[in-house]
């Protein structure tokens, strides 16, 4: 379990962080450190291309291992693997409105069970299907399906804000009939 | 809320570069401290080229730093008001030429006088650059803070401001533990010893001995610098400030810690060449509110959280 932590330390995450939160910090480091942003270029010679290439290394690594380590702990609770193959990547910048249908096919896709979204996200799992199906009428009132969508959107790594915009309006449409 | 202690807490302002808005950001954290109900001095150490004072309206005062270093005048006598209830001011020396030939005895009495000041906050304005006054001035502070502004030869300066405080407040402890040559020969021999940067010779330091280790762990754990990122433009510029954080911890191996922005705002630029008090006069613009929360996350030491969806990069 030391090794866990060390993993957690690289990722400056604390001991209680969640798969999400895991996932979610390793994008951003990752991104941080291999792009070329003015506050790291301006580092010169303290971050050489070496240097970057270890670091880059060790947090793939950290993360890799977490994954793994947190399978076996979480009782198959995965995350959606984050390097999801370019096929994939592909179709979902093609999408142009998601619906609750396009959603399930993006959990699909992904080859994620409902149960797993309920491990990391704590939404229950008849609410993931209603959102799903669209059956709104579970949705009474709009901030819990918005949070829900929140949660739903960012475990399958996708754009919160561009869900809510499509979504909300689908449930508004039907809301007002 | 009004430290009841007679302590004296004293903060310094650098950051390397100049132009980017040390000076506004001192003279606006002085007077949100002030408008606290905190006595708050601001010192104008800037040796070269003290300007502190157009921050509130005021004429050149009569007497400067110089004539304290020149022993005309007491460095209670350079107190002047700001017409800010609890904020005054103490100015550089504005005509001198020779800034740079303040010698070590000088630094030292001026450094002993500040402590003996009557004030709860004093905040000192640095000049740009990495002069060794500069450091030792900084170094002084018991809150060391960089204002740096999202462009490249902004960071670069304050990457390099941060690491040569840092060294110097090295050699220095060093030095007072009769091991003045240590992190000098260290460092002389760097290639020898696979030491890239100021990283590898931190590392080096805390293996080399015992003695070292419990030395750096006891004199350095409390060095944090507290970064403030001044004309910030977009909700992505916000995140640097957050970015250099990491990458001071992760690739120049110092503490750090973020503690705020300010936007950038055409009021800022229109208030000091009007010569007033921005905190007093631009209830509308963001800014205020920026420096009230960075103010107050410096004194209370928290760090500026990001916003989740900057962080995600989910703001272009």
């Amino acid at each position: 379990m030391e090794e866990y932590h060390d993993y957690l330390e690289l990722l400056e995450l604390s001991q209680d962080s969640t798969p999400a939160d895991i996932c979610r910090r390793y994008r951003y480091l990752k991104n941080l450190y291999s792009g070329d942003s003015i506050e790291i270029r301006a580092l010169n010679n303290d971050f050489s291309e070496e240097i970057r290439a270890d670091f880059l290394l060790r947090l793939d690594d950290a993360f890799k291992k977490l994954n793994e380590l947190s399978e076996k702990s979480r009782d198959g609770a995965t995350r959606p693997r984050t390097d999801q193959d370019d096929e994939l990547r592909l179709w979902l910048t093609q999408i142009d409105c998601f619906t609750g249908s396009i959603l399930r096919s993006i959990r699909e896709r992904m080859k994620v069970e409902l149960k797993t979204v309920f491990a990391a996200t704590r939404i229950q799992t008849h609410f993931l299907e209603d959102i799903e199906g669209e059956v709104f009428e579970s949705f009474p009132a709009e901030v819990y399906l918005r949070s829900y969508l929140i949660e739903y959107a960012r475990f399958l790594s996708l754009d919160t804000q561009r869900v809510l915009n499509d979504y909300l309006p689908r449930y508004r449409g039907r809301a007002a009939k | 809320m009004e430290d009841t202690s007679k302590h004296t807490e004293i903060w310094a302002v650098g950051g390397g570069k100049g132009g980017t808005g040390k000076s506004f950001i001192t003279s606006s954290m002085g007077t949100c401290l002030a408008l606290k109900g905190q006595k708050t001095l601001l010192l104008d150490a800037d040796l070269g080229g003290a300007n502190l004072h157009n921050f509130f309206g005021l004429i050149t005062p009569k007497l400067s730093l110089t004539d304290f270093f020149e022993k005309r005048a007491m460095l209670q006598d350079l107190i002047v008001h700001t017409g800010i209830a609890n904020l005054e001011l103490i100015t550089g020396s504005t005509g001198s030429l020779d800034s740079e030939s303040i010698n070590y005895a000088q630094k030292q009495k001026l450094f002993r006088h500040i402590r003996s000041l009557e004030a709860d906050k004093i905040l000192i304005d640095l000049g740009g650059g990495t002069h060794i006054n500069t450091l030792d001035t900084f170094l002084l502070a018991d809150k060391m803070i960089v204002v740096t502004a999202p462009e490249i030869t902004a960071i670069e300066n304050m990457y390099q401001f941060v690491k040569s405080v840092y060294y110097r407040k090295l050699k220095s402890i060093f030095k007072s533990y009769d091991l003045n040559t240590v992190v000098q020969d260290i460092w002389k021999n760097r290639t020898a010893h696979n030491i890239r940067n100021l990283k590898d010779l931190i590392g080096y330091l805390k293996q080399g001995s015992d003695r070292i280790h419990d030395i750096f762990n006891l004199e350095m754990s409390g060095f944090v610098v507290h970064i403030i990122l001044n004309e910030v433009r977009s909700p992505k510029d916000i995140l640097i400030g957050e970015n250099l954080k990491r990458a001071c911890v992760n690739f120049l191996g110092l503490q750090v810690v973020y503690s705020g922005y300010a936007s950038y705002d055409e009021a800022v630029h229109k208030s000091i060449n009007n010569k007033e008090a921005f905190m007093l006069f631009n209830r509308l613009s963001p800014v205020i509110k920026e420096i009230r929360q960075l103010t107050e996350n410096i004194e209370t030491e928290t760090c500026f959280s990001a916003p989740e969806d900057i962080l995600d990069g989910r703001i272009p």
